[in-house]
């Protein structure tokens, strides 16, 4: 990851973490502690995808976003700034972990790997508007799991997903829901 | 009581005592050798010096803790290396809740789920422990099963995948799927074939200092007798790069100190620290690498049988003596010859491993240390068969001008690569960072003169290898095919 990657990753960690401490604090429900983080984590993301990469990349045409963006030497995709920020969530704090998903991912890995993984995403492409929330087990630890619409915000995104080779998708419009963000908070 | 009867109170007893000393002699300080349940890997028989250096958890932490302080000394020294590599398999992608269900089949959070060390009798190429189809458990089943996601890979068996030339567990930047089809149709050897960073290095601009000569080296009267080192300093790097005498000799004195300062602080045998003063990046790999891991700055010291008791509430009971006695020996900070488990040399046994070593200290020579200090020690086949190669014939023609700087392939091109940091090149003596799997050598080496699919097959075929590349690679790794075929497919699939 580059140094500016690495310091726009780190400030998302850093609010959520926040957030998501001072609100427990205040015993606030699961489910508005998870909205809060999603509304940060994909805020974040809408931002770096439109002033950073569509910016930089179709407006300005200054420099490329590449999925191997380091022998490119190009700009992170959107979906990997989001993937950065969840890994390094995940390596500090097990408060809390987010994920971005898909019914068709690009890659495979990042497909429903739970029931309730499946059946939000499958609630979120067929209910417009609405969040999916649920509560699971494990690796025996229960969770408050929520799913929220990934919406396809930017031209940048839908031209990703319709030309990769490994994208089930080839004719995704802006606004179209690509997946779902997944939240988790545990409950023991 | 029957004499019978005492002679067993007396031998229970005694054997209650024996074993008592011995386990509180061991726990303060004593050779705790006997306790080794099996041999080690090559190259962490080095740093056997002292248990703590692996087994980092305090005396009586429960197992748990003991293996997470376990995992923590791997990554104290290999955790640079995989973040440099992008490892494909980092700890932090398999934490989180929904990872649980692949952490049942293997808890690739931890490094010692693949890599047990003391058990030797399954322990496979790269420290491996595991059974060799370890891919299996997270890659054989649903939208995951590369046999039915990959058409290529129908009809193949798991323990290939990482012993085929086409996938490693953590790095991956020369066998990823864009990277190949990148690359695919590349000559097998480049038309100007020269190693980029060894040309830039060779040919930069030193510093604008200015230079030494014989006349101006300030040593005591004993030490400017020594005609043939000095004239051997005079013509070295160190005296281009105006390092006097006293720059290595009386570290301790002033810069531009008289005669009588340097003659006061004069050291006849520098240690290593004065070399490390200038040369900060080198010696830091040197003490990550297999010459110098056990300079590591976190190879654990010697048990102090006080600090000992003061853990078990005794602290200051034990006499001085007793204490010195049973206090740990300090090893010895560096390795001989003779510990190595390579074939190496017999008249090299005794030597140890320091930046002299390689690099005489008064006739600074890279191209001396690049290959003969190297030849001088090793005495397997691959190093043999070197000097009969293509490489050398280059390393040759490059020394005798015939050839471009960056056109000579030594030894050290490829085992003590050159890199850049910050925009300063320099050697890295790190020769792990590079060495096993041997793909890791592609990008940093081999591809500045060699096309991706030549060197994938080449580093295959283990008889190559071994005869250093003479002829040509019997070993044919599938991959890039297997990569064109399916983005010519996805294309074809797009473009309807």
């Amino acid at each position: 990851m580059r140094p500016g990657t690495r310091k726009l990753a780190g400030l998302v960690l850093g609010a959520a973490i926040l957030m998501a401490a001072g609100v427990a604090a205040e015993g606030i429900p699961h489910r508005r502690v998870a909205d809060m983080l999603y509304l940060v984590v994909s805020s974040d993301r809408a931002v770096y995808t439109r002033k950073v990469v569509q910016r930089l990349t179709r407006d300005k045409k200054i420099i490329t976003a590449s999925e191997h963006f380091e022998d490119d030497s190009a700009l992170p995709l959107p979906a990997q700034m989001f993937r950065f920020g969840a890994e390094l969530v995940t390596d500090k704090t097990e408060d809390f972990s987010y994920s971005l998903l898909s019914l068709h991912p690009i890659n495979k890995k990042n497909g429903p790997g739970t029931n309730m993984e499946r059946k939000g995403l499958e609630y979120v492409a067929n209910n417009p508007g609405k969040n999916y929330y649920g509560e699971e087990k494990l690796g025996g630890r229960r969770y408050f799991t929520a799913v929220y619409p990934d919406y396809a915000v930017a031209e940048a995104c839908v031209n990703c997903h319709n030309s990769h080779k490994d994208s089930p998708h080839a004719d995704a419009k802006v606004g179209d829901v690509m997946g779902g963000v997944v939240i988790r908070i545990p409950l023991d | 009581m029957s004499r019978k009867a005492i002679f067993w109170i007396l031998c229970t007893t005694g054997t209650l005592l024996a074993v008592a000393i011995t386990a509180v002699w061991m726990f303060l300080g004593g050779d705790r050798g006997m306790l080794v349940i099996g041999k080690s890997t090559d190259g962490h028989h080095q740093i056997m010096t002292t248990c703590e250096t692996c087994h980092a958890a305090p005396v009586f932490a429960d197992a748990a803790a003991a293996e997470r302080a376990l995992n923590q000394t791997c990554r104290n020294c290999h955790e640079e290396e995989l973040k440099a590599a992008g490892d494909s398999h980092s700890r932090k992608k398999f934490r989180g809740p929904r990872m649980a269900a692949y952490r049942e089949r293997l808890d690739a959070r931890r490094c010692t789920a693949c890599h047990i060390e003391h058990r030797p009798e399954i322990t496979r190429a790269g420290a491996v422990t595991v059974a060799m189809d370890f891919c299996a458990a997270c890659h054989s089943e649903g939208d995951q099963d590369v046999r039915k996601v990959r058409s290529s890979h129908a009809g193949l068996t798991f323990n290939t995948c990482a012993s085929g030339g086409c996938h490693n567990y953590h790095d991956n930047r020369a066998l990823y799927e864009d990277f190949l089809v990148r690359r695919a149709t590349q000559p097998r050897v480049a038309p100007l074939p020269v190693h980029s960073l060894s040309a830039r290095y060779r040919t930069r601009q030193l510093p604008e200092k200015a230079a030494l000569r014989r006349r101006d080296a300030i040593a005591p009267e004993s030490a400017l007798a020594e005609q043939a080192v000095l004239n051997q300093w005079a013509t070295s790097g160190h005296a281009a790069g105006g390092v006097n005498c006293a720059g290595c000799h009386a570290p301790d004195a002033a810069q531009g100190a008289p005669r009588a300062e340097v003659e006061a602080r004069w050291v006849d045998a520098p240690r290593m620290r004065v070399c490390e003063g200038c040369h900060k990046m080198e010696a830091r790999t040197f003490s990550r690498g297999r010459h110098g891991m056990r300079g590591h700055p976190l190879i654990a010291p010697p048990r102090d049988p006080g600090r000992r008791l003061e853990v078990l509430g005794l602290g200051g009971i034990l006499p001085e003596g007793i204490a010195a006695w049973l206090a740990d020996p300090v090893p010895p900070t560096r390795m001989t010859v003779a510990e190595s488990r390579l074939p190496m040399r017999a008249d090299a046994a005794n030597g140890t491993l320091n930046c002299g070593t390689c690099h005489r200290p008064h006739a600074v020579d890279i191209k001396r240390a690049a290959v003969q200090a190297c030849a001088s020690c090793h005495d397997d086949t691959h190093t043999r068969a070197y000097f009969e190669s293509t490489h050398y014939g280059l390393w040759q023609a490059e020394l005798a001008g015939e050839a471009p700087p960056g056109g000579g392939v030594s030894c050290a091109t490829c085992h003590l690569v050159k890199i850049e940091r910050r925009g300063k090149i320099m050697t890295n003596h790190n020769q792990n960072d590079n060495l096993r799997p041997n793909e890791k050598m592609i990008r940093s080496v081999c591809l500045d003169c060699h096309g991706l699919g030549f060197a994938l097959d080449s580093l295959a075929d283990t008889g190559l290898v071994a005869r250093n590349f003479r002829g040509k690679p019997a070993v044919h790794v599938k991959s890039i095919e297997w990569a064109k075929r399916r983005a010519a497919a996805a294309e074809g699939n797009k473009g309807r």
